[in-house]
């Protein structure tokens, strides 16, 4: 693999490589703002600025311009050298790059930094991105220097709605134009675009459109600054007090890789952020999906309850168990759902087979949604790769064959999982005894003579298999909410209410049985995608 | 033991130290605190409390750096939008909630020293007052906005840009260009 040297170590690069790409891949991180590794060029930002060292035997490019010399009082003639934007300089073998290392690069940086923060407002207090701005890291970095310009700075729109998610404020833009290119090139759909020039120029929306793709909240995420802020998480939190859990989005089949924000004190989630990952997302979420994060503390079920009385977790796995007790196998049914983890599924697979000795199990999930083709999945189940695999330890049948099984009147106890149904259908209603392990309130949690309170993806490590079939693992952010527990956990005290423990107690000996006993060598390992 | 006489004989003669003169004085003077009090120095950390702006709302804009920057972990803030049809909505928020626990305050200051709004201030003058239940150190935000710094003033120093003021950042797009 050819080689270029930047500052003192030799960077290995493929052909069509810029400077800043090939760092970036060996995690040397050149300062920049406008340079994002998902998107086109732009150059503009100017703080990626390096040295090319000429080729031996030729002259350097050199400037002529004016420097303050504080010996003489005034400005006098010097020569620098040109420098290049590492974002567009193309690497080529042998080249010399400096860049921490060159004391103009040094300059030019600190330079950079100070216009851009000419009119900016400094108004971090009030700023969400304060904790994670580009302006505040660098300025420590590449400046720390006060600001010599004694003028007012250009005033410019504030709390500019630019759609139903996002807002804008000019002041703090710099210009970068990412939020430009993410909804061009990401979303196709060139809805923002720069006008004016110099300290007046701002981002715009295009005349009777308003900001409302399906990929908006990613220009927020790729802003380096706090220009644009969501309006889903402008004022809810200050970033330096949230921790991030690596987890799966749950929102469609896709699986994109996600951070999900949360606050330890108070145990609350506040976004998600995508985590990068080539083989699925790249850099990117859905707008739907970064809203998912609302359902973690929306409509849960936080209570066990007994034909509509809330009750404790005992008390229902106690009734449950009753229902279950010396029924006839083939009159109990299992409902699997794609909505949860595998883990959970293969709990419940197990129960079926091993304690309740039933065939009957059926497939629920969530109703098919709209997809495109960048991201989102038209199904809207995370895990429906997942289920379909324990067709090798059990007979999977689908919801519809649940309905006529329920209409035939054949199932006397049905133990459910998951929340919600792939179609309007009043069969939960129609079973004489359900027991429903639920996260949301739905048609299972209305109709469960006994409802048991799951934790959700948020509040449990769990597996998920994507469309593509790629298994990822989602880490637990917070602990569970309210009386609810993870799903495998309440089969496993469900099992022990009916006289069989199971072997496992914690996640990971679920997870190593469904590695044993579920995956189909289609299947790639788990941990190919799982840290991106 | 030269203290002691001094002191009998002012306790029994009625006379008593000038808590103002007392520190100028040689050696240990005492005073019968409470009832005498020496006066606190000009920069004595008392009881918070939150500053106003011109029209008497809270200059705090609810940034949560004095809740960070607080070693004892004694402020709560919930911070809040202001409503639909504000002047200061879109790019400004104020605390819902401005709560501290002065029980487990220790009035070390670095909340004042952390605001970048100067917001919260100590120079009330007032000692942390004795209360026989914990709830009463409970300073919720009314009552920390309605103490005033020894010169009196709710104000403070420096003002702010306001909107409608040229000064102010929010101008309108059609204004500006």
């Amino acid at each position: 693999m050819p080689t270029f040297k930047l500052d003192d170590r030799e960077i290995p690069f493929e052909p069509g490589d810029t400077i800043i790409r090939a760092a970036h891949r060996v995690g040397i991180d050149i300062p920049h703002y406008c340079w994002h590794p998902g998107l086109s060029v732009a150059a503009n930002c100017r703080m990626c600025l390096v040295e090319i060292m000429p080729p031996p035997g030729r002259p350097a490019l050199m400037l002529d311009v004016l420097s303050w010399d504080a010996e003489k009082g005034e400005y006098v003639p010097q020569k620098k050298p040109k420098l290049q934007p590492a974002c567009q300089f193309g690497a080529a073998d042998g080249l010399v790059v400096k860049s921490g290392t060159s004391e103009h690069v040094i300059k030019a940086r600190s330079a950079v930094q100070e216009l851009l923060l000419l009119n900016h407002p400094v108004d971090c207090p009030i700023c969400d991105q304060a904790g994670e701005c580009r302006l505040q890291d660098y300025w420590l970095e590449h400046q720390a220097k006060k600001k010599r310009m004694r003028d007012e700075p250009v005033h410019k729109p504030k709390g500019v709605v630019f759609g139903p998610t996002i807002v804008y404020d000019a002041e703090r833009c710099i210009v970068c134009t990412r939020c430009v290119r993410v909804s061009e090139e990401l979303a196709k759909d060139p809805v923002l675009s720069v006008r004016e020039r110099g300290n007046l120029n701002e981002i715009v929306v295009a005349p009777g459109r308003e900001l409302d793709h399906k990929y908006t909240l990613m220009t927020e995420y790729v802003c380096p600054v706090g220009a644009l802020t969501a309006v889903d998480f402008r004022f809810k939190a200050r970033v330096w007090f949230l921790r991030s859990a690596r987890t799966v989005c749950t929102g469609c089949a896709t699986g994109c890789n996600s951070f999900t924000d949360f606050d330890p004190r108070n145990q609350k989630v506040y976004r998600y952020r995508p985590r990068e990952n080539e083989l699925v997302n790249k850099y990117w979420m859905c707008d739907d999906g970064m809203l998912e994060h609302r359902r973690i503390h929306e409509g849960r079920v936080l209570t066990a309850r007994v034909r509509g009385e809330n009750t404790t977790r005992e008390a229902a796995l106690e009734k449950a168990a009753d229902f279950l007790r010396g029924k006839e196998p083939s009159s109990i049914g299992v409902v699997l759902s794609p909505e949860h983890s595998q883990e959970d599924n293969l709990a419940l697979v197990w129960l079926a087979r091993e304690v309740l000795g039933t065939t009957q199990v059926f497939v629920g999930g969530r109703p098919e949604g709209t997809g495109d083709d960048i991201l989102i999945n038209a199904d809207k189940n995370a895990n429906s790769a997942g289920v379909a695999e324990f067709v090798d330890l059990i007979a999977l049948r689908s919801f519809s064959e649940f309905e006529a099984t329920v209409a035939g009147g054949k199932l006397d106890v049905v133990v459910s999982l998951g929340s919600a149904v792939p179609h309007d259908t009043q069969a939960p209603g129609k079973v004489r005894a359900l027991v429903s392990l639920v996260t949301h309130e739905g048609p299972w949690s209305k109709a469960g003579a006994v409802v048991l309170p799951a934790s959700s993806w948020a509040e449990s490590d769990g597996t998920f298999v994507n469309a593509r079939g790629l298994a990822q693992e989602s880490e637990k952010a917070i602990s569970p909410q309210g009386d609810s527990r993870p799903a495998w956990r309440l089969v496993a005290e469900l099992a022990r209410a009916l006289g069989r423990a199971p072997s496992w107690r914690r996640v990971e000996d679920v997870r190593g049985s469904v590695t044993k006993a579920a995956r189909t060598s289609s299947v790639p390992a788990p941990s190919a995608g799982a840290n991106g | 033991m030269r203290h002691f006489f001094q002191n009998t004989k002012e306790m029994a003669f009625g006379m008593r130290n000038d808590p103002n003169l007392e520190a100028i004085e040689d050696g240990v003077n005492t005073i019968s605190y409470p009832e005498q009090r020496r006066p606190y120095p000009a920069r004595f950390r008392g009881v918070h409390r939150l500053t106003h702006r011109e029209d008497g709302s809270p200059r705090c804009v609810a940034c949560l750096c004095c809740s960070t920057a607080c070693p004892a972990q004694c402020i709560h803030i919930e911070a809040s939008e202001y409503p639909v049809g504000d002047k200061r909505r879109g790019y400004e928020r104020f605390p819902a909630r401005f709560v501290i626990d002065e029980l487990r305050c220790v009035f070390c200051g670095f909340c004042v020293e952390a605001c970048p709004c100067d917001a919260i201030r100590m120079d009330t003058g007032i000692h942390a007052p004795p209360y026989d239940s914990r709830e009463q150190f409970i300073y919720e935000k009314d009552l920390l906005m309605g103490f005033a710094g020894r010169d009196g003033s709710q104000a403070s120093a420096n003002p702010r840009h306001e909107p409608g003021e040229a000064s102010h950042p929010g101008v309108d797009r059609e204004r500006q260009h």
